[in-house]
C-alpha cells in the first residue's frame, strides 16, 4: 500500500512538473517572445508596456481557460468511460455538445447576440446543453432505474438528431450568421470575458473535488453494476450523480469554448495505459494531463504558422490522434 | 417614421463620430479586410497603415505591410505588439476577437458588409472622415457615382438579361438581393434570378427553371473551370446554348471599393450586352 502511495505521489509530481513546463513555454512564446527571465521584472515594473499586456491580457487568460477546459473535459471523459464501461464514450457522445450548438445557432439566427451582446452566446449554449442533459436523463429512467445502456443509445441518437437540426438551421440562415456559428463550433480558448474564465476555472476544480467522492464507487463499478451493489455501493445514486457531474462539466466547457475534440477521449486512455485503472489516481492524473495537453495544443495552434492562428481543435485532433494510434499499435493495451 | 428615426440616428452618430475623430485622427491603423486596405491606399493614408491581413494583396504594396492573420482569424497578440490606435474590423472578424481588443483598450471600428453601392460609398466617406481625408474621399465618391449614373443611363434602354451569379459550389451558392453584388447586376442592365431568394443556397433545378441568359462564376481557384463544365451539360440553358458562362475574379466581385465597383461594373456591362470575352 505504501509503495502504491509513493508511486502515485511520484506520478502526480511528474505531471505537475510537465504542466508547469508547458505553462512557462506557453507564457513565453508567441509573436513577441518573452524570455522566462523577464517575467519577474515584467510583473513588478512592466505595467503599461506591450509585453505586460500580451502576458496578462492574452496569454494568461488563455492558459487559465485551457487548464480549466482541458481538465474538465478529460475528467468528464474518464467518468463517462467508467460509468458506461465503454472505451469509446467521450464527453460529446451524449449529445450535450449538440444541445449547446443548437442553443448557440438559435441565438445567432434570431440575432439575440446583437441585442444582448456576445455574452449571451455561452448562456444560450449552456441552456441548450442543460435541456439535452435533462432530456437524455429523463428518457433513460425506467421504473426508478437509470438504464446505462439506454442512456448511451438515446444520447447517441439525440446527438445525431441535433446535428441534423443544426445543419437545417445553418442551411436556411444568412451567410453572415453562418460564419459566427461555424467559428463557435470550431472552438477557441480566446475568451475575452474574465468572468467566464474564472467561472470555468472554479467549476472544473469543484468538479475534480466532487469526483473524488466517487473514486471508490467508480472502482467498484468497473467490476459491473451488480458487483458494485454487493460491495455496498448505492449504485443508483452514484450513476445519476456521476452522469450529472460529467454532463455539467461538458456543458460548461462546450458553452464557453466551443467544441474542442479529442481531449476527453484520448487523454483518459493515455492515463489508463500509463498509470493504471485505479480511479483514485486516474481522476487527478487525467485532469492534470488534460489541462497540460490542451494548453500545449493551444500554444502550438497560435504559434505554429505565425501570424496566423489555427483553431485549437486542429492540433488536439492531429496530435492527440497520432499519439493515441502510436501507443495502441506499439503496445497491446487493454481498453 | 421609422426611416426618420434611422436617419437621425445615423446623422447623430456621424456628428458624434466626426467630433471624436476630429480630436485625434489615428496614426497607426490596422485593417482587417482587403477592401478596407484598398480604400486606405485610395485615400493616400497608407503610411498610417501598420498592419493588414494576408488576404490584403491589392495594391501590391499592401503585401509588404505586417500581417496580422486572415480576414476571419486574427492574431490578437500580433495586433497588440504593433501598438495600433485604431483597428478597422469587418463583418467577418470574430466578435470574440473584437471584444478582446476593446478590453485591452484598443479602439475598434466595425464596418458591416455593405448591402448596396450606396453603402459602399457611405463607408468610404466614413473612412475618409476617420483618416482625416474627407475631401479626397468625397471627390472619389462623386466621380464614382457620376460614372455609375452614366452606366445606368447607358444600360437603361438595353434589353434586360437574366443572370445567375455563382459564388460557391456544393452547395450551389448565389447572391441575393441584400448584397451589393445585386447592384452590379441591376446597374449593368441584368436581372438577378436569385434576387428574392431568402438565403444564398440555391438549387440547380431552380436555375434550370429560371433559365438565365448569362451565368457568372466568381473564381474559386480551379473549381470555377470545373463548374463551367458542369453547367455545360445542361444544353437547354440559354447561357449554355449561347456559350455565355463567364468566370470573373472574386476579388473584383466580392470586395469592392467605390473605384473598383465602377471598374467591375464596366466589365459586367461588356459581359452582359456586348458578349465580351475575357
Amino acid at each position: 500500500m505504501k509503495d502504491k502511495l509513493v508511486n502515485w505521489a511520484i506520478w502526480i509530481g511528474i505531471l505537475v512538473i510537465f504542466l508547469l513546463i508547458i505553462i512557462i513555454f506557453s507564457l513565453s512564446v508567441g509573436p513577441t517572445d518573452i524570455p522566462f527571465k523577464k517575467f519577474i521584472s515584467l510583473i513588478f515594473k512592466g505595467k503599461g508596456s506591450v509585453e505586460y499586456s500580451v502576458l496578462f491580457d492574452i496569454r494568461i487568460p488563455r492558459i487559465l481557460l485551457g487548464f480549466a477546459i482541458g481538465g474538465a473535459l478529460s475528467l468528464a471523459g474518464v467518468i463517462l468511460q467508467g460509468l458506461f464501461r465503454n472505451p469509446l464514450v467521450e464527453p460529446y457522445t451524449l449529445g450535450i455538445s449538440g444541445g449547446a450548438v443548437l442553443g448557440v445557432c438559435l441565438n445567432i439566427v434570431f440575432q439575440l447576440d446583437k441585442n444582448l451582446g456576445i455574452i449571451s452566446l455561452p448562456f444560450s449554449g449552456f441552456l441548450g446543453a442543460i435541456l439535452i442533459i435533462l432530456l437524455v436523463y429523463s428518457l433513460s429512467i425506467k421504473r426508478g432505474i437509470l438504464k446505462i445502456n439506454e442512456l448511451l443509445l438515446i444520447g447517441v441518437m439525440l446527438s445525431f438528431i441535433l446535428s441534423s437540426l443544426n445543419m437545417l438551421i445553418m442551411a436556411v440562415s444568412h451567410i453572415q450568421d453562418l460564419q459566427g456559428v461555424i467559428f463557435w463550433i470550431m472552438g477557441s480558448l480566446a475568451e475575452p470575458n474574465w468572468f467566464l474564465i474564472k467561472l470555468m476555472f472554479f467549476v472544473s476544480i469543484l468538479g475534480l473535488l466532487f469526483s473524488y467522492l466517487f473514486c471508490h464507487a467508480l472502482n467498484a463499478l468497473s467490476l459491473g453494476e451488480e458487483e458494485a451493489l454487493h460491495l455496498g455501493i448505492n449504485v443508483e445514486i452514484t450513476k445519476r450523480l456521476l452522469f450529472i457531474l460529467a454532463s455539467l462539466l461538458t456543458g460548461f466547457s462546450v458553452s464557453i469554448a466551443g467544441i474542442i475534440g479529442f481531449v476527453g477521449l484520448a487523454v483518459p486512455h493515455f492515463m489508463r495505459n500509463l498509470i493504471g485503472n485505479d480511479y483514485r489516481i486516474l481522476l487527478i492524473s487525467s485532469f492534470l494531463s488534460g489541462a497540460g495537453f490542451l494548453i500545449l495544443c493551444d500554444t502550438l495552434a497560435r504559434t505554429i504558422i505565425l501570424p496566423l492562428e489555427l483553431p485549437v481543435g486542429v492540433i488536439t485532433g492531429i496530435l492527440g490522434g497520432s499519439i493515441f494510434i502510436y501507443i495502441i499499435s506499439k503496445k497491446q493495451i487493454k481498453l | 417614421m421609422k426611416r426618420c428615426v434611422i436617419l437621425t440616428t445615423i446623422l447623430l452618430t456621424t456628428i458624434f463620430a466626426s467630433f471624436v475623430f476630429s480630436l485625434s485622427s489615428p496614426q497607426r491603423i490596422i485593417s482587417l479586410g482587403p477592401y478596407i486596405t484598398e480604400e486606405i491606399y485610395l485615400l493616400d493614408a497608407q503610411d498610417k497603415l501598420v498592419g493588414c491581413t494576408v488576404y490584403c494583396r491589392r495594391p501590391p504594396d499592401a503585401e509588404k505591410k505586417e500581417k496580422v492573420g486572415t480576414v476571419i482569424q486574427i492574431n490578437t497578440e500580433k495586433i497588440l505588439t504593433l501598438k495600433p490606435d485604431l483597428v478597422i474590423a469587418t463583418a467577418l472578424t470574430q466578435k470574440k476577437d473584437i471584444e478582446k481588443l476593446k478590453k485591452i483598450g484598443i479602439k475598434v471600428i466595425e464596418f458591416p458588409s455593405p448591402k448596396n453601392f450606396n453603402e459602399i460609398c457611405n463607408q468610404f466617406l466614413e473612412l475618409g472622415k476617420i483618416l482625416d481625408r474627407y475631401d479626397l474621399a468625397e471627390n472619389i465618391v462623386q466621380k464614382a457615382k457620376a460614372k455609375v449614373l452614366e452606366i445606368k443611363r447607358k444600360t437603361k434602354n438595353l434589353a434586360k438579361v437574366k443572370v445567375f451569379v455563382e459564388v460557391g459550389s456544393n452547395p450551389l451558392f448565389t447572391i441575393t438581393g441584400d448584397s451589393f453584388v445585386n447592384d452590379f447586376i441591376e446597374f449593368s442592365g441584368g436581372i438577378n434570378i436569385a434576387k428574392d431568394a431568402k438565403t444564398g443556397i440555391y438549387s440547380r433545378e431552380a436555375v434550370l427553371k429560371e433559365n438565365p441568359d448569362v451565368i457568372i462564376i466568381a473564381t474559386m481557384g480551379i473549381l470555377a473551370d470545373k463548374e463551367k463544365e458542369i453547367w455545360k451539360k445542361y444544353e437547354n440553358l440559354n447561357a449554355v446554348k449561347n456559350n455565355r458562362i463567364y468566370i470573373i475574379d472574386a476579388y473584383k466581385l466580392c470586395s469592392p471599393t467605390p473605384v473598383s465597383f465602377v471598374e467591375t461594373l464596366e466589365e459586367l456591362v461588356n459581359i452582359l450586352h456586348f458578349n465580351y470575352e475575357r
